[in-house]
């Protein structure tokens, strides 16, 4: 026999299996699986991170005078880049630093060629992190203590890590 | 027999828009993790910093070597080919120095920058 008693049992119970049902797929859509290969997001701040410190160290204090980095790449008279460096890197608002490594290798034209030269790092070796790389352009006189790089530009690229 | 119970008619339609309001939520919840990622992916892929870092250089340079004349082409031969070798990107820039004129080309493939500027005093 049919009878119409229950009608507000029987909306509810489809009315929540849908829903049951609607959830369970949103539930499972969601959630990306964070695979190595997909740390953008990580990657772009700690890209951001990183050449914001860079550009900070290759910015005069006051006018007239030379950039941290550009002071210890001449290295006449030497000038500390790594503890700036490091700072600038690793400070955090709340306690204690961040993990945070750097590799500073500098690039220059000799002729037609592009050398290299390792210019600083924190003593920690680079094996298989994720890593950015930044960037910045040095104008450097002839007063420099190597004279390979006198009277050129040099890009000064840092590799950055957190381990 | 079994009679129909309309009894907490309120707390069974109380019931159904709080279920309501979470899916909504759910689904704001599903997009953030898609647009946090592809938005992080662009900011990757546009060479920002590159592009910023030439443009101070070029500026740095204006006055002793690009508006010199003869200019200095050493300072842009560095430039050019550090980021042909480094960064895969083709960059050019000319100086007019009668005019005031700079112009600056940068392209790596996937993004083209062009700029030009120029000195109204």
């Amino acid at each position: 026999m049919v009878n119409d008693l229950g009608q507000l049992y029987t909306i509810e119970g489809v009315a929540a299996g849908i829903l049951m049902v609607v959830t369970a797929y949103l539930v499972i859509s969601t959630s990306t699986v964070f695979t190595p290969q997909e740390t953008h997001i990580t990657d772009m701040q700690l890209e951001q991170l990183g050449h914001d410190a860079l550009k900070l160290v290759n910015t005069p204090g006051e006018d007239g005078t030379l950039s941290i980095l550009n002071q210890s790449i001449r290295n006449n008279p030497p000038v500390d880049f790594k503890t700036p460096f490091s700072q600038l890197l690793n400070s955090r608002i709340h306690a204690g630093d961040d993990t945070l490594h750097y590799n500073v290798t500098l690039y220059y034209r000799d002729g037609n060629e592009v050398k290299q030269k390792q210019f600083a790092d924190d003593g920690s070796g680079y094996y298989r992190e994720n890593a950015v790389k930044v960037t910045q352009l040095v104008k450097i006189g002839n007063d420099a203590s190597d004279p390979d790089l006198w009277d050129k530009i040099i890009l000064v690229e840092a590799l950055i890590w957190r381990s | 027999m079994a009679k129909l119970n309309d009894d907490a008619q309120w707390i069974v339609m109380m019931g159904f828009i709080v279920s309501i309001l979470i899916l909504f939520l759910a689904i704001i919840v599903a997009e953030s993790a898609l647009v946090g990622k592809t938005t992080s992916e662009s900011v990757l892929e546009f060479p920002k910093t590159d592009i910023q870092d030439i443009r101070s250089m070029v500026f740095q340079l204006r006055w002793e070597s690009l508006t010199s004349d003869p200019p200095n082409d050493e300072y842009k031969d560095d430039i050019v080919t550090l980021y042909l070798n480094r960064k895969n990107a083709i960059v050019d820039y000319t100086g007019d120095p009668v005019n005031k004129r700079i112009s600056i080309h940068y392209y790596n493939g996937i993004t083209s920058y062009n700029e030009s500027y120029e000195e109204l005093f």
